[in-house]
């Protein structure tokens, strides 16, 4: 399952940074995840509760917030918010929704980023 | 007394892949090997397709076989008589970078020209996740219904080679070939879309020849 995989990528990262830091608790998580990754944040909020048991996030508020679809249109002028709605967004991503080329590159999306945590320190 | 700190963290997981990658990539062009990550579902024909390459070329491959928990591909590549590496995911639905670069260290990469690393069959997660191979080759095939491309379209579109294999079944299951072609165009215009079947040779030649382009174009 490539959510877990995913889940345990971003725990080692926030442990990572509150050992240097010198926490003893982590008490909020703040990711991004970009519209265009093949994640779905529901099930990356479960996984995440279910591994950060018995670790310094066991009682973090995890918060994920959804990263928009921003393209540079290379055949028009056009910098911005791709056309995602509707449920075959996948497809209209591609397109530059001033021009409707494909030819466009993609600036957002594609992140999955731990943002920042708030830590408890002695 | 306790104090609360916010902490500036700006780790991006999928940037990390990216860089072991690129670190791949680097040690692949150190020893000239030319790497293709082949993609496609479970059963596309994936692992008969790098079978029937090894069998036509003359260059000297290896394969990086990934698969969720069976060796059972890396046993026939090594029939082929051709160094092989067996990558079992366990939990996974799809190779990373970090996975690859085990790989290649158990890989004679100075005595191989060309490097298939088969993907664990499956159209969705790898789209996350560069290797940092070469090229990438989608194997698709008509029995998985031909709007398969329709459901999948990202991993269409970074794609540099697609085959739509099995062609020879399409009237049998009711499938339209053609559409297939149709919808990976509109998706991805560049891409070259092969049609092939490895039982009666269509399309076969056509598929060496696009790889032997991008080795030369490399």
């Amino acid at each position: 399952m490539h959510e877990l995989s995913m889940a345990q990528a971003i725990v080692d990262t926030v442990l990572d940074a509150a050992e240097k830091n010198n926490a003893t608790e982590v008490v909020e998580v703040t990711i991004e995840v970009g519209m265009l990754t093949m994640l779905n944040p529901e099930q990356l909020k479960f996984l995440l509760d279910v591994i950060v048991e018995d670790t310094l996030l066991a009682n973090a508020e995890i918060i994920i917030e959804d990263v928009p679809v921003e393209i540079d249109c290379r055949s028009c002028d056009y910098t911005g918010l791709a056309n995602t709605d509707g449920s075959d967004h996948y497809l209209s991503i591609v397109k530059c929704p001033q021009c409707d080329e494909r030819n466009v590159e993609i600036l957002t999306g594609k992140e999955c980023n731990v943002k920042t945590i708030k830590i408890e320190k002695e | 007394m306790h104090k609360v700190a916010e902490v500036e963290v700006q780790h991006d997981i999928m940037v990390a892949n990216k860089k072991l990658a690129r670190k791949n990539q680097r040690i692949l062009d150190k020893d000239r090997v030319f790497s293709v990550d082949v993609v496609g579902a479970i059963g596309s024909g994936k692992t008969s397709l790098i079978e029937a390459i090894i069998d036509a070329v003359d260059y000297k491959i290896g394969v990086i076989a990934g698969d969720v928990i069976s060796k059972y591909d890396a046993g026939r590549f090594e029939n082929h008589n051709v160094p092989v590496v067996g990558l079992n995911t366990g939990k996974e639905c799809h190779l990373d970078a970090h996975l690859v670069e085990h790989a290649l260290h158990d890989m004679p990469l100075e005595d191989i020209d060309v490097l298939f690393i088969e993907n664990v069959g499956n159209l969705i997660c790898p789209v996350d996740f560069d290797l940092g191979s070469h090229m990438r080759m989608v194997v698709i095939s008509v029995t998985e219904g031909d709007d398969t491309v329709e459901k999948h379209p990202l991993i269409f579109q970074d794609a540099d080679l697609v085959v739509i294999n099995k062609v020879d079944l399409a009237e049998a299951v009711g499938a339209d070939s053609d559409k297939m072609v149709r919808d990976v165009k509109e998706l991805n215009s560049e891409v070259q879309v092969i049609k092939t079947s490895l039982k009666t040779g269509t399309g076969f030649d056509d598929v060496i020849k696009a790889i032997d382009g991008f080795i030369t174009d490399n």
